[in-house]
């Protein structure tokens, strides 16, 4: 099935007849006592861009080695391309990893490295020789061919441990912290590096990170993961617009979170009355039966100020600037309003430093709209 | 710099750079350089009547007439003499012998060492360690009591049934093999072990991603990357077994010759101190070039590893 150019009308994980590439059933790794992977079931489908994201210990490198065959899961089932590999070893698995550390074999020169899995293989020497000049060029690192992974720069080992990897043109690529050992100018440059390679080749990825700009940058879908299991697994736009979960909304950026109890129901719209003393006025497309508890997740940069404050306004609140964080391109202000609540708003500085708008304990008023945020129930 | 503050100024510490560069040169220079000097003279020398039992190097012959005499007979007898010639080869051969024995068998033992669990690595080099604490002598004489004709070795087969009558293993060259083997395996083991710890387990994962199954992945990562320690460890069992005394003197046959037998021969019985000298410096001659060849060999394989 060759990939159409024009938009498709349903991305693969929206298509309920799609069959998915990579499925993962009721996976399960425990260490002693430790669940690692607690129970996971997850679907990658062809040519996505997957990324696994968490802080570190939630598991996410023991499902990445468990795909690599470099675990075996205590329960569980995994399937790629439709074979049955729970048990089969690494080395005849169709899935080659990049290791965080590169893992390069330092006595072998990068050539020899790209090769080394071509030899496993028993590819005739014109087909390998082939197949490394096509990656060296792909990479552009020819020039380094004959040089030892301890003659080249970080950035030049991590072309170099991927083209190993890419060499075998495996049906999966996985990749551990792919970007981790770079500084942060390369890493932004190989981030988009990375995701022409992915689109070029056509290879499934899937990458685990602890970065979530990075995940966000890269992913077609990501996975958020807390304590081996999966809190929510969608594109980067709706993890980040709509989180269904508290954690997966503290977790990606920041987040203004209101716990109150909704009052009203009007059409699609809920009243909350929240706990710090105001209404808030929300879009929900589920239904919320009156007196429940729920939280209002509102990120700082949909809040505005209030030109024209009005006591009977939509979302409007009053409060005292407490804090403001300078970070150049814009402002973060804390904004005080009621008892001990704190709201954060992320305003872009249009105008120079001097000639901002607020200043510390200033009273404003700030408002947002009902559409720009989540009620997360629970 | 990493001087503390309180030295004062560059003097200072040039002159403590001095005293600690030159403590390590003094001690060499003293302990062996000299010493090696000294035998060197007297290799040139010749045997006499006196005590020391050698003409010296240079003499006042009258008013202002110094003479040097160097005697270069000692090296041509060496030379020409075939049994300099066969106990060479012979120390050669068995170190060689030995040095492949310990490497096969230490080896694995070592790999054992460096894979075991973290706990319970400590245990097992003090098993490897623990025969130091007793003499090396009183170890190699009791090699004799197992390796006797009435020994516990023969005691033993013959109670399995396997032998009818004793072997004769003492006084023979398979004696001076195990003597050697089991006083020199440590020096095989500890230097190997110390470098398959330091080798990443995560080249091992690379490699079985790739396709590489354990035993091919031994022999492509894990034996070229090892090939520092294999050297470390064959040089540190050959170059003193090559001189080795004791051993063949205690469990070998009086027929077999080696240097070293023959160095304490012509020392202690013959009373040629300048033959002595210069069969040991012959002796090191032939051990400098190879020392030196592996010891490059060896700086390459660490500056790949690192």
């Amino acid at each position: 099935m060759a990939a159409t150019p024009e938009r498709r009308l349903l991305e693969p994980w929206q298509d309920p007849k799609a069959a998915p590439y990579v499925r993962i059933e009721r996976l399960t790794k425990q260490f002693g006592d430790v669940y690692a992977v607690d129970d996971i079931n997850l679907n990658i489908f062809k040519g996505e861009f997957f990324s696994l994201l968490g802080s570190s210990g939630c598991g996410k490198s023991t499902l990445l080695r468990l795909l690599a065959g470099l675990e075996y899961p205590t329960a569980g089932k995994i399937y790629i391309d439709g074979v049955d590999v729970t048990r089969v070893p690494p080395y005849s698995r169709p899935v080659n990893m990049m290791f965080q550390s590169y893992a390069l074999f330092p006595h072998m020169s990068v050539e020899q490295n790209i090769e080394f899995g071509l030899k496993q293989d028993r590819l005739p020497r014109k087909e390998r020789t082939e197949r490394i000049a096509e990656m060296l060029d792909l990479l552009k690192i020819t020039d380094l061919r004959k040089r030892r992974p301890n003659q080249i720069s970080g950035g030049q080992r991590q072309r170099v441990a991927l083209a190993r990897s890419l060499a075998k043109h495996p049906k999966l690529l996985l990749l551990d912290e792919p970007l981790g050992a770079l500084d942060k100018r390369l890493r932004e440059n190989t981030q988009f590096e990375l995701v022409n390679l992915q689109e070029r080749l056509g290879t499934t990825f899937v990458t685990v990170t602890h970065d979530q700009e990075e995940a966000m940058t890269m992913s077609t879908r990501i996975a958020v993961m807390e304590a081996g299991q999966i809190m929510q697994v969608d594109t980067p736009t709706a993890i980040y617009e709509f989180p269904t979960c508290r954690f997966v909304a503290e977790f990606i950026g920041s987040v203004n979170l209101f716990e109150g109890k909704v009052m009203a129901s009007e059409g699609n719209e809920i009243l909350v009355e929240a706990a710090a003393g105001f209404t808030i006025r929300m879009r929900s497309y589920q239904p919320h039966p009156l007196g429940t508890p729920v939280t209002v997740a509102i990120r700082p940069e949909k809040m505005r100020l209030c030109p024209a404050y009005d006591p009977n306004g939509v979302n409007q609140i009053k409060g005292i600037v407490e804090d403001i964080a300078y970070l150049g391109d814009v402002s973060i202000y804390r904004i005080r309003v009621g008892e001990g609540k704190l709201v954060e708003m992320t305003l872009t500085n249009i105008q120079p430093r001097t000639e901002q708008a607020l200043t510390w304990e200033q009273e404003v008023a700030i408002e947002w709209s009902p559409t720009s945020g989540v009620v997360l129930s629970e | 710099m990493s001087q503390p503050p309180h030295t004062h100024g560059p003097h200072t510490s040039r002159l403590s750079r001095l005293v600690n560069i030159g403590i390590p040169y003094l001690w060499l220079g003293l302990f062996f350089l000299l010493p090696f000097v000294i035998v060197l003279q007297i290799s040139v020398a010749e045997p006499a009547l006196a005590q020391p039992p050698y003409t010296q190097l240079w003499e006042w012959v009258e008013d202002g007439l110094l003479q040097i005499q160097i005697n270069l007979q000692n090296f041509m007898l060496i030379w020409e003499d075939e049994i300099y010639l066969a106990a060479f080869l012979n120390s050669l051969w068995v170190a060689f012998v030995c040095t492949l024995i310990c490497l096969l068998l230490g080896y694995p033992m070592a790999y054992a060492i460096a894979t075991a669990p973290e706990r319970r690595r400590t245990p097992l080099l003090m098993l490897i360690i623990l025969p130091f604490w007793t003499s090396f002598l009183i170890r190699v004489y009791a090699w004799i009591g197992i390796l006797n004709t009435n020994g516990l070795l023969n005691h033993f087969l013959l109670w399995l049934g396997v032998i009818d009558e004793p072997l004769q293993i003492l006084h023979t060259q398979t004696a001076v093999y195990i003597g050697v083997v089991y006083s020199y395996l440590p020096f095989m083991i500890l230097p190997l072990y110390a470098n398959l710890t330091r080798l990443d387990p995560t080249l091992l994962e690379a490699a079985a991603d790739l396709g590489c199954r354990p035993l091919r992945a031994f022999l492509r990562v894990t034996l070229p990357l090892s090939m520092a320690g294999i050297i470390a460890g064959s040089m540190l069992v050959f170059i003193p077994v090559v001189g080795e005394f004791v051993i063949p003197d205690l469990l070998g046959s009086p027929g077999s010759l080696m240097v070293g037998k023959l160095l304490w021969t012509e020392f202690f019985s013959n009373k040629d101190w300048p033959l002595a000298s210069a069969l040991a410096i012959v002796l090191l001659g032939t051990l400098v070039v190879p020392f030196v060849l592996m010891q490059r060999l060896q700086q390459n394989m660490d500056e790949n590893q690192t």
